[in-house]
C-alpha cells in the first residue's frame, strides 16, 4: 500500500513537471552574459605587462547599471562612465560651472529656454558620435521614466537645433545649468543604447556601458568587484601618470576597508570607521582632507500626532536637543550645527537663518506654556538602524528629552519598512524620526525645502506631514524667481527657512563634513561637495609611484 | 531494490518538504512591512513611479496569486529576478556558488582530515595528555562563534604576523598580471588546470583563514563524536580478540574499530556540511569571499523577495540532498542499516 502511494505521488509529480515543459506565463527577457567556459584552456600561465591600476575599496552598491533609472549609490561609478553637459564647481570657485559636454550656454530673459552649444568630436564608448540628438533622447528619457525624473518637472521638450546645439524648452523658469549638471538625472547616453533599452527594460543590466566618460566598464561581479578600463578615445586626452585601469573592490565593512588601506592592498577607500579617522591626522604618508558635504541630519516631528501638533511642544523639544554633543559624539566632531534644512554652502543657504540653542530651562518653560508642565508624555522614535550616525545620536536625544520629562521609546527599523509605514498611515506612525538628507543637485531650495516640508497630498519626504499654505506659497515664489531674480528668490527662501525654525516641524541637527584620507603618491584629488556620492573622479587622479 | 525504494521515498517526501519551506518563507518575507518597489527604483522615487513598479513586479496581486505565479515559474526553472541586482536569481546563485562550494569543500576537507584523526587519537589515548589537548581543541572549536574566530585570526595572522592575507580570493595585482582563465569557475582548480602556479599559490593562501574559520565548529563536533563512538567500539569483544591475536594496534584502531565507529560520525559530517552551507554567510562577510553568503545577507537586509526565496529553496534542497546522501553512505558503510 505504501509503495503504491509513493508511486502514485511520483506519477502526479511527473505529470506536473511535464506540464512545466510548456512555455512560461510571463517570460522576463534578460540579456545573457557570455559563459565563462567559452574561454580557451591554456597550458601556460600567461603573464601580462602590468598596467597602472588604481585600487579602491568602496561600500557603494549597484542597484542598476541603467543610467536613466539610476538614483542610488551606483552614481559613484556611473559618473565616471557617463558625463553631463556641465559640472557644478565647489563653492568659492572662480566659475560656477565647468563645461563638459557643453562648451557654452545661454538662456532667454525669463529662463524658459536654454540653449547649449555642444563639444565637437566626442564619441560614446559604443562608437557612436555625440550629437544634440543624444542630448534630446537622454534628457527626455530621464524626464519620462528616470530615477531622478522629478528634477525635470518643468521640461516641455528638448529641441535639436543642429548637430551641436540643443535647446531646452520649459513650461516655467528653472536653473537648467544646475539641473543639467546634476549627478543623477542628467547623464548623456548614446541613442543606440537608448533605442535598445526602449525595447528591453533590462538592457543595461548585462552590463552595458553607453557613456562618453574617461573610463569604460570592463567587467562587473555583483557584490565583489568592478573593473574600469581607460577610454583611449576620451575627448579630454591622457597624460602620463593617469591610471590605465581602476579596480573597485566592493567592501561594505569600514574596518575591513581600513585594514586593506593600511596594508597597501588598496590605494583609496570610501568609508573608514568615524572613530578611527582621526588616527590619520598625523600620518606623514597621507593627506588628511576635511571637506564640507551635502549631507545633513535632521529630526522630523510628526505634526499629526498630539502633543506634537502643538508648536510650543515642538519648540520645547528643539531647545532640548544637545546639538554640540551630537556633533561631538555621533559625528566624531565632523559637523557644524545646521541653519535650517539647507546645508551651508549650498544654494540657498544663508547665515540669516536662525538656530536653536541647547537650553533645558527654556524647553521646560515652553512645555509649561503648552500645558505640559514637567513633560509627562511618551514619544515613539523610529530610526534607521543601519545608519551609524543616527544610531549614535538617538540615545543622546532620548537622554536629553528625559531631562524635560519626555519619555522616548526607541524603535529601530530598516529604511524601506519605516518609509512605507510612515506614508501608509502617518497618523499612526512615529512621533519623531531622525533622518539624513541631501539634495539631488545644487539647488536645495527646490529640493530640500520642497521635498522635506512642502505639503502635497501624497507625502514625498515631508515626514513631519506638516501643512502650511504660507510656506508652500513662499517656496512656489522662490522657485519661480530663482533664474530671473535670484536675490528675491534667496530672500523668499530665507523667510521660508526661518518659518521652519519658528514652526519647528523638524529640528535641524548638523551639516556633515567628509574626511578623505589620500596617500601622498596620489595627486589631483579635489572633492566637490556637489557630487557627494562620487568621492573620486578617476580621471583627475594621477600616481607618482 | 531497497536503495531504489529509499531514493523514491526520499524524493517524494523532499518535494513536500520544499513546498512547505517555500510557503513558510514566502509568508514570512511578506510579513515585514516593506515595498520592494522602493528597492527596485531607488529610495527617492516619486509615488507614481513606485506604483508603476509595484504593478510591474506583480506586487499588487493578492498573496496567493503571487505565490502561485512564483511556483509556476519555479517549475520552469525560473527563480525570479532579484529586485536589487535586476539579474535572474538563478544566475546570481550559479555565479556565486563556485566560490562558496570551494570554501565549503576546503572546510569539510579540513573537518575530515583533522576532526576524525583527532577523535581517534583522543579515544586511543584516553586519559592521557593527548586526550586532554584534543578535547580542549574540540571544546574551543564548538564554543567560539565563527565571526569572532574569523576576526581574531585576521588580527593574528594578517595584522600582527603578516603571514596570511586579510580577505578575498586572489591578490588584486594578480588579476591583471596572472589572471586565472575560467574553466570550472573554481579558482584553485582552474589555476591548477591552467598551470597558473603563481595564482594557484595565491588562491591557496587566501583560502586558509576562511576555511579554518568555517571548519572550527565542525572539527570540534566531529572530533567529539568520533571519540565517543571509538570509545564504545574499542570496548567490544572482537577488538580485544584482535589484540589478543597480536594484530598491530594501527590496524585494530583504523581498520577494525574506526570502520564500525564511523557511522554516527558520518551523520554528523553530513549535518555539519549542511550547517556549513549557512555558516559560510558569516565567513564570507568577514573575509569578503564572493560567494552565496554575501548575496544572501544583502538580500535579507534589502528584503529582496525573489532572492530570499531562491536562496532558501537552494539551502533547503541542499539539506535534503545531503541528508539523503549521508543515509546512503551509512547504509554502504554498515550493511546492517535498514534504509526502508
Amino acid at each position: 500500500m505504501n509503495k503504491r502511494f509513493y508511486l502514485f505521488t511520483l506519477l502526479m509529480v511527473a505529470v506536473l513537471l511535464m506540464s512545466a515543459c510548456s512555455p512560461a506565463g510571463t517570460a522576463t527577457s534578460v540579456p545573457t552574459k557570455p559563459a565563462a567556459t567559452d574561454a580557451p584552456v591554456v597550458t601556460e600561465a600567461p603573464t601580462e605587462a602590468a598596467p597602472l591600476v588604481l585600487k579602491i575599496a568602496s561600500a557603494a552598491a549597484i542597484t542598476t547599471w541603467d543610467p536613466v533609472k539610476s538614483f542610488s549609490t551606483e552614481v559613484a561609478y556611473l559618473d565616471n562612465m557617463y558625463e553631463t553637459l556641465l559640472l557644478t564647481n565647489p563653492p568659492g570657485s572662480a566659475e560656477k560651472f565647468t563645461p563638459v559636454l557643453a562648451t557654452s550656454w545661454e538662456s532667454n530673459a525669463d529662463g524658459t529656454e536654454w540653449t547649449f552649444h555642444l563639444r565637437p568630436n566626442v564619441v560614446f564608448h559604443d562608437g557612436e558620435a555625440f550629437t544634440a540628438a543624444a542630448v534630446k533622447m537622454s534628457i527626455e528619457a530621464i524626464a519620462d521614466h528616470g530615477g531622478a525624473a522629478f528634477i525635470w518637472w518643468m521640461l516641455d521638450h528638448v529641441e535639436v537645433v543642429d548637430d551641436l546645439t540643443a535647446k531646452f524648452v520649459l513650461t516655467s523658469s528653472a536653473p537648467i545649468d544646475w539641473i543639467a549638471s546634476s549627478a543623477d538625472g542628467s547623464r548623456i547616453i548614446s541613442t543606440k543604447a537608448l533605442t535598445a533599452a526602449a525595447a528591453d527594460p533590462n538592457y543595461f543590466e548585462a552590463p552595458v556601458d553607453a557613456g562618453t566618460g574617461a573610463y569604460v566598464l570592463e567587467s562587473y561581479k555583483a557584490d565583489q568587484e568592478i573593473v574600469f578600463d581607460r577610454f583611449d578615445d576620451y575627448w579630454g586626452g591622457w597624460k602620463p601618470g593617469q591610471f590605465d585601469k581602476v579596480f573597485v573592490q566592493l567592501v561594505t565593512e569600514g574596518i575591513t576597508q581600513q585594514q586593506l588601506f593600511d596594508s597597501g592592498q588598496v590605494d583609496l577607500v570610501t568609508s573608514i570607521p568615524k572613530e578611527n579617522v582621526a588616527t590619520y591626522k598625523d600620518n606623514p604618508n597621507v593627506t588628511y582632507d576635511v571637506e564640507p558635504s551635502f549631507f545633513n541630519y535632521l529630526v522630523f516631528f510628526n505634526t499629526l500626532r498630539p502633543p506634537l501638533d502643538n508648536v510650543l511642544v515642538r519648540q520645547a523639544l528643539s531647545y532640548a536637543i544637545p546639538y554640540q554633543d551630537i556633533i561631538d559624539i555621533a559625528a566624531n566632531g565632523l559637523g557644524t550645527q545646521s541653519r535650517g534644512p539647507v546645508p551651508q554652502g549650498v544654494w540657498p543657504s544663508s547665515p540669516k537663518v536662525k538656530q536653536y540653542t541647547y537650553d533645558i530651562a527654556k524647553a521646560k518653560e515652553l512645555l509649561t506654556q503648552a500645558g505640559h508642565p514637567g513633560g509627562g508624555f511618551t514619544l515613539n522614535m523610529w530610526y534607521v538602524s543601519n545608519n551609524d550616525t543616527i544610531v549614535a545620536l538617538v540615545p543622546l536625544l532620548k537622554d536629553s528629552f528625559a531631562q524635560i520629562g519626555v519619555e522616548v521609546n526607541l524603535v529601530p527599523m530598516l529604511w524601506g519598512p519605516l518609509w512605507e509605514q510612515a506614508k501608509a498611515d502617518p497618523a499612526n506612525a512615529y512621533d519623531i524620526n531622525p533622518n539624513m538628507y541631501w539634495p539631488t543637485y545644487s539647488d536645495a531650495g527646490s529640493d530640500n525645502l520642497w521635498s522635506l516640508f512642502y505639503w502635497t497630498k501624497s507625502p514625498f519626504f515631508n515626514l513631519s506631514f506638516w501643512k502650511n499654505d504660507a510656506y508652500n506659497a513662499l517656496i512656489d515664489e522662490a522657485i519661480a524667481k530663482t533664474v530671473t531674480d535670484p536675490v528675491t528668490a534667496q530672500a523668499k527662501y530665507v523667510e521660508a527657512m526661518n518659518m521652519l525654525v519658528d514652526e519647528a516641524p523638524g529640528a535641524f541637527l548638523f551639516d556633515t563634513k567628509a574626511v578623505f584620507i589620500i596617500p601622498k603618491y596620489i595627486e589631483g584629488f579635489k572633492y566637490n561637495l556637489n557630487y557627494p556620492f562620487v568621492p573620486y573622479f578617476y580621471y583627475q587622479l594621477t600616481s607618482t609611484k | 531494490m531497497r536503495k531504489l525504494e529509499f531514493i523514491l521515498r526520499r524524493l517524494v517526501s523532499s518535494i513536500f518538504v520544499l513546498i512547505g519551506v517555500s510557503i513558510i518563507t514566502f509568508a514570512l518575507s511578506r510579513v515585514v512591512p516593506n515595498n520592494p518597489a522602493v528597492l527596485y527604483i531607488g529610495p527617492r522615487a516619486r509615488p507614481e513611479d513606485i506604483a508603476r513598479v509595484t504593478k510591474l513586479l506583480g506586487l499588487d496581486q493578492p498573496l496567493p496569486v503571487q505565490y502561485f505565479i512564483y511556483m509556476r515559474d519555479l517549475l520552469h526553472g525560473d527563480l525570479g529576478t532579484s529586485i536589487a541586482t535586476k539579474r535572474p536569481v538563478l544566475q546570481e546563485i550559479l555565479d556565486r556558488a563556485p566560490a562558496s562550494l570551494e570554501l565549503l569543500f576546503t572546510g569539510m576537507f579540513l573537518v575530515v582530515v583533522i576532526g576524525i584523526p583527532l577523535g581517534v587519537l583522543s579515544a586511543r589515548w584516553q586519559g592521557k595528555p593527548v586526550d586532554l589537548v584534543t578535547r580542549t581543541i574540540s571544546i574551543v572549536g564548538v564554543s567560539i562563534p565563527a565571526f569572532f574566530l574569523g576576526l581574531v585570526l585576521q588580527i593574528i595572522f594578517f595584522r600582527n604576523l603578516h603571514w596570511l592575507p586579510l580577505a578575498g580570493q586572489l591578490n588584486t595585482d594578480l588579476r591583471f598580471t596572472n589572471p586565472i582563465l575560467p574553466v570550472t569557475n573554481f579558482q584553485i582548480l582552474d589555476a591548477l588546470l591552467t598551470r597558473n602556479w603563481v595564482a594557484l599559490k595565491d588562491t591557496a593562501v587566501h583560502i586558509i583563514l576562511p576555511a579554518i574559520t568555517l571548519a572550527a565548529y565542525p572539527i570540534g563536533l566531529v572530533a567529539r563524536m568520533t571519540r565517543a563512538s571509538m570509545l564504545e567500539v574499542l570496548e567490544q569483544d572482537y577488538i580485544r580478540t584482535a589484540r589478543a591475536y597480536g594484530t598491530k594496534e594501527f590496524i585494530v584502531t583504523y581498520f577494525y574499530a574506526l570502520k564500525n565507529a564511523i557511522s554516527p560520525t558520518l551523520t554528523v559530517i553530513g549535518l555539519t556540511f549542511a550547517y556549513a552551507l549557512t555558516g559560510t554567510f558569516f565567513v564570507e562577510i568577514i573575509f569578503i569571499w564572493p560567494g552565496l553568503g554575501m548575496f544572501t545577507v544583502s538580500s535579507l537586509l534589502n528584503i529582496d523577495y525573489p532572492a530570499i526565496m531562491g536562496m532558501t529553496l537552494f539551502g533547503a534542497t541542499a539539506y535534503v540532498l545531503i541528508n539523503s546522501i549521508v543515509d546512503l553512505l551509512q547504509a554502504w558503510v554498515d550493511p546492517r542499516i535498514n534504509l526502508v
